[in-house]
């Protein structure tokens, strides 16, 4: 895929940014990471996972690994493994029920308990990867609660999406099923203005968007505009008649008005017809752009680097083969190699949404109140707040000196709540490391990070009180799972 | 978000939009000036978010830490004296790292103040005032019978008062000491722009606060300081435009340029609350962990250990300011004392900062009015006459203006539930030693309306454009307020400039 151009700022969209924007180019053959690529093998699905290949994989598909994932997974192989996780059925969450203070969770009474809802199910879900694929398609196909109410509408579209991204109940889910779902998903419409999308007053704001972020991007791979600003007017026109009915609060629907819609001929990307929604969106999927777009999207979630063009080709083979479906090609992405380069150095900045949920399975806390979203705020991803409509710019972009001790100050308040720092008198520097080490759940540490703990816990925490050897653990447990290392995946 | 836009032509506001205590949009809004549930974020290019994004100023390493904290030791002793140490000692300091000679502080006053009640027509246009006002309009006069009173504002030919919460009793200092005259001479330090807004005003609260930030009329990637920075300000000094909130205000959010958002000095460091060694910041231990050299190619772990020291560089600069307490007195017990007793801090540290922003109150007053809005008009009157004071014992009181709005102005008429609705025309106020004080645009008075709002006079960017223009210094101003020079600067005495 090309760059992303910057397009002129203009009405209600809130920012002309280009979306993934760090893409950087594959080194030139001399580099060492392309040295590192090139010793990995090419077809990697054969291969039997190490530990750290399992934790890579849990941490890019899910919220990273848990003990239990670790001993069923490793020496199984990648094929194997990502099969298991695209084909296990989700089941009810576990442990600890969320609270919001004394109040268990209402989206209704409390607004801040739509993003603890699904934060939950982050936590407690035993197959993460369906929620980390609807937190793709949340950033991808965005609304935001800050222009849409009410809250239920949010939740609605969450539940739309995650059909999407349950690959185990919905094995041949599509991404034309998808388009035409999101067109007249009630938060869609309201956020996007398709409810004042009428004949004769077009409303341009979705028309626009499926093309320039949903479906197509502005431009191709060969740098030529994917479609004109006619373009953009006339398929806002297919789109128009969509209406929200809210009688039952409970059961918030979209509905098409005959009456509203623009019935007469439009062109659209180069075909005419008395185009309506479902006829718009199928014009734009048959859009030749459509499929690289699409897959490089679903690339990005999970691997920085780029792939290479044969990869992409591939991938969007695949997509097309299989009439759009989500599964295949995801498997093909999380079965590259690329995923697994850097194997021994993580080299993906985790999302604050990752990243947190991380640290409470690792820690295995349960929501208790709305702190979490004051911390998520201050990372840069508030679910359900995606700053734009392009979701969150991410990568590199997602560390700042802010954000940075947001994500320190979230992971140290837990590790100070954490209860199980039996006092071992006789314990070793090297032992206070394995057990901290252990009690966050393993997190990856590099040899030159270990090397700096140890030397901490060895020459500069003393340990001669209970006190003291308490503050060594809290000390070691804070540096390792909020320190730079535990920020990558 | 359109509740309480204007549909077709319609009339402002529906039966049940007035009935209503709050719509969604105004709690979320009251809820992101306390920071509870937050939302309005934009995502900053790499590189106006990184901090330093090319590393500490080479310039300015070892020695500017030194004299960092002698400055700051030199503060508590001085604090008070003779501004001439001071001067001395900030001119020996690095160019970036001295006190500027002008700062600008921009108080946002969050959810649409009600300037009718704040600064109150008691003049000829009382009249349609109280009459739009039976239960929560002021009376004229001293406070009585349970109403609030106003106190008469000199040079308003008594067109304009202050509302009784503004002018506390001595020896108490209100407003009325940083008006002085009103006439804009010596101790008229306040200027007032009654009726400042656009046209046609957008009454969303997220769509108007986006068009203030923006200095524009429609939404933008930089806000109206953020385009002063990128063209005037540090390449490398993210202390220069400080929002003191948990994010940046999109108020200086630039392309290029670095900025900061200091939530409060307490959360600086890499802190381990309640582990009771000598130090509990890690910050020396996150260093060490930053310095972990990264494997070449590995860009996303190389740049997450660079803002870890980024970070402890930002820390280590500002953990000496939060050792000390600021002594002032005279400030109100609020959150909008401690964000100012912060500012005064920070503007008088030498760390470069020309521009400081700060989010504060909950003025979204749609029912029971009177119960919100004046504790938060009392303390925004003693507090900002306390700034002035802290200012002045800092020896920086000339060279700091401060700048107060809110992203609308209310309904005249009150709601049925003793509150106001989204309106249009709020006050803007100028105020530091530097300002010429006194009415500078025009007051429209109540006979004629906009759809039940106040018509609006001043162009909110005509005072941003004197402000650029004047107090910050540039001389391409319509490269960052673009469309401009704007109307709506308009003095009694004819003078045409914001400064004395």
């Amino acid at each position: 895929m090309a760059p992303r151009t910057v397009r002129p700022a203009r009405r209600r969209t809130r920012r002309p940014i280009a979306k993934k924007r760090p893409v950087k180019l594959p080194r030139l053959a001399s580099s060492p990471r392309s040295h590192r690529l090139r010793a990995l093998p090419t077809v990697i699905a054969e291969v039997p996972m190490t530990a750290a290949m399992v934790d890579r994989l849990m941490w890019r598909a899910g919220f990273g690994p848990s003990e239990a994932d670790r001993q069923a997974l490793v020496g199984k192989t990648v094929g194997a493994g990502v099969d298991a996780l695209m084909s296990t059925p989700q089941g009810p969450l576990q442990g600890t029920e969320p609270k919001n203070g004394a109040n268990s969770l209402d989206i209704k009474a409390r607004t801040g308990d739509l993003v603890l809802t699904w934060l939950d199910r982050m936590v407690r879900t035993p197959t993460p990867i369906v929620e980390r694929l609807t937190l793709f398609w949340h950033g991808h196909w965005t609304s935001s609660r800050s222009e849409v109410q009410p809250t239920q509408l949010m939740q609605i579209q969450n539940d739309r999406l995650r059909k999407y991204a349950d690959l185990a109940a919905n094995p041949t889910a599509d991404v034309g099923a998808l388009a035409n779902e999101m067109a007249t998903d009630p938060a869609m419409l309201r956020y996007l203005t398709g409810e004042s999308n009428v004949k004769g007053k077009a409303n341009e704001n979705y028309g626009r968007e499926v093309m320039e972020l949903f479906l197509l991007g502005v431009v191709g791979p060969d740098g030529q505009p994917n479609y004109s600003e006619t373009d953009v007017k006339e398929i806002a026109r297919a789109y128009s008649g969509w209406r929200i009915n809210e009688a039952n609060p409970d059961a918030i629907v979209s509905y098409f008005t005959p009456a509203r819609w623009d019935a007469g001929q439009k062109s659209v990307l180069g075909q005419a017809g008395a185009f309506n929604q479902s006829d718009a969106t199928a014009v734009v999927l048959q859009h030749p752009n459509h499929a690289g777009f699409m897959v490089r999207s679903l690339w990005d979630h999970f691997i920085p680097t780029a792939p290479q063009p044969d990869t992409l080709a591939d991938l969007a083979k695949t997509y097309l083969d299989s009439g759009r479906q989500i599964k295949p090609v995801l498997r093909k992405i999380l079965t590259h190699p690329q995923l697994f380069e850097s194997i021994d150095e993580p080299n993906m900045i985790k999302s604050p949404t990752v990243y947190a949920v991380g640290v409470m399975r690792s820690l295995k806390v349960a929501i208790t109140d709305e702190r979490v979203n004051t911390f998520l705020n201050q990372m840069g991803q508030l679910p359900y707040y995606p700053p734009t409509v392009a979701g969150w710019e991410g990568g590199p972009a997602w560390l700042n000196t802010n954000t940075v001790l947001g994500r320190y100050t979230f992971a140290q308040e837990l590790v100070g709540k954490m209860t199980d720092y039996a006092d071992a008198p006789t314990e070793t520097s090297q032992a206070a490391f394995d057990r901290a080490h252990a009690a966050v759940g393993g997190p990856w540490l590099s040899a030159g990070s270990r090397a700096a703990l140890l030397d901490y816990a060895t020459n500069r925490a003393p340990a001669k009180t209970v006190a003291q050897r308490k503050n060594r653990q809290v000390v070691l447990r804070t540096l390792m799972l909020a320190g730079p290392d535990s920020q990558v995946m | 978000m359109t509740d309480h836009a204007p549909q077709n032509g319609a009339p402002y506001g529906d039966a049940a939009a007035r009935a209503a205590m709050r719509c969604a949009d105004c709690a979320m809004s009251d809820s992101l000036a306390h920071d509870a549930v937050p939302v309005d974020r934009m995502p900053l290019t790499a590189e106006a978010l990184a901090g330093f994004p090319d590393g500490v100023p080479p310039s300015t390493g070892v020695d500017r830490k030194r004299f960092l904290q002698t400055g700051i030791m030199g503060l508590a002793s001085v604090y008070g004296a003779s501004k001439i140490d001071w001067q001395q000692a900030f001119e020996a300091a690095v160019a970036e790292g001295a006190v500027a000679n002008s700062m600008l502080v921009v108080i946002y006053l969050n959810g649409g103040n009600d300037g009718l009640n704040t600064f109150v027509p008691t003049g000829t246009a009382y009249a349609d005032y109280i009459k739009a006002r039976p239960n929560i309009g002021r009376v004229l006069g001293p406070s009585a019978g349970g109403k609030i009173g106003t106190i008469p504002m000199p040079g308003t030919s008594g067109e304009l008062s202050f509302a009784a919460p503004l002018v506390p009793t001595a020896p108490l200092v209100g407003l009325d000491s940083l008006w002085g005259t009103g006439t804009g001479g010596v101790g008229s330090d306040l200027a007032l722009f009654p009726a400042a807004d656009y046209t046609p005003p957008n009454l969303s609260h997220f769509e108007s606060r986006d068009f203030w930030f923006a200095g524009m009329l429609k939404k933008s990637p930089t806000g109206w300081l953020g385009r002063w920075l990128d063209a005037h300000g540090s390449d490398d000094n993210p202390l220069q435009a400080i929002s003191l909130d948990s994010s940046i205000s999109k108020q200086i959010r630039t392309l290029k340029k670095p900025v900061a958002a200091v939530g409060s000095l307490t959360g600086v460091n890499f802190q381990v609350p309640g582990v009771p060694t000598t130090d509990t910041r890690l910050n020396d231990e996150i260093a060490r962990l930053a310095a972990v050299p990264s494997g070449s190619g590995n860009d996303q772990l190389a740049r997450t250990r660079s803002v870890y020291d980024l970070t402890v560089k930002v820390s280590n600069s500002l953990s000496p300011l939060a050792g000390q307490t600021n002594a002032a007195t005279g400030y109100p017990t609020s959150a909008l004392s401690t964000k100012l007793k912060l500012a005064a801090q920070l503007l008088s540290a030498g760390l470069g900062t020309r521009i400081v922003t700060l989010d504060w109150g909950g003025f979204d007053t749609h029912g029971n009015q009177l119960a919100s809005q004046d504790p938060q008009l009392a303390a925004l009157g003693q507090a900002l006459p306390a700034f002035s004071a802290d200012l002045k014992a800092r020896g920086i009181a000339d060279r700091v203006t401060t700048l107060v709005f809110s992203e609308f102005g209310r309904r005249i008429n009150e709601s049925d539930s003793g509150g106001t609705d989204h309106g249009a025309g709020g006050p803007m106020m100028v105020m530091g030693p530097a300002i010429r004080g006194g009415i500078a645009g025009e007051f429209p008075g109540l006979a004629a309306t906009d759809r039940g709002n106040l018509q609006v006079r001043t162009d909110f960017r005509a005072v941003y454009w004197q402000i650029l223009t004047e107090w910050l210094g540039t001389d391409r101003p319509e490269l960052i307020l673009p469309g401009g020079p704007f109307t709506g600067f308009s003095r009694l005495d004819g003078a045409t400039t914001l400064l004395k």
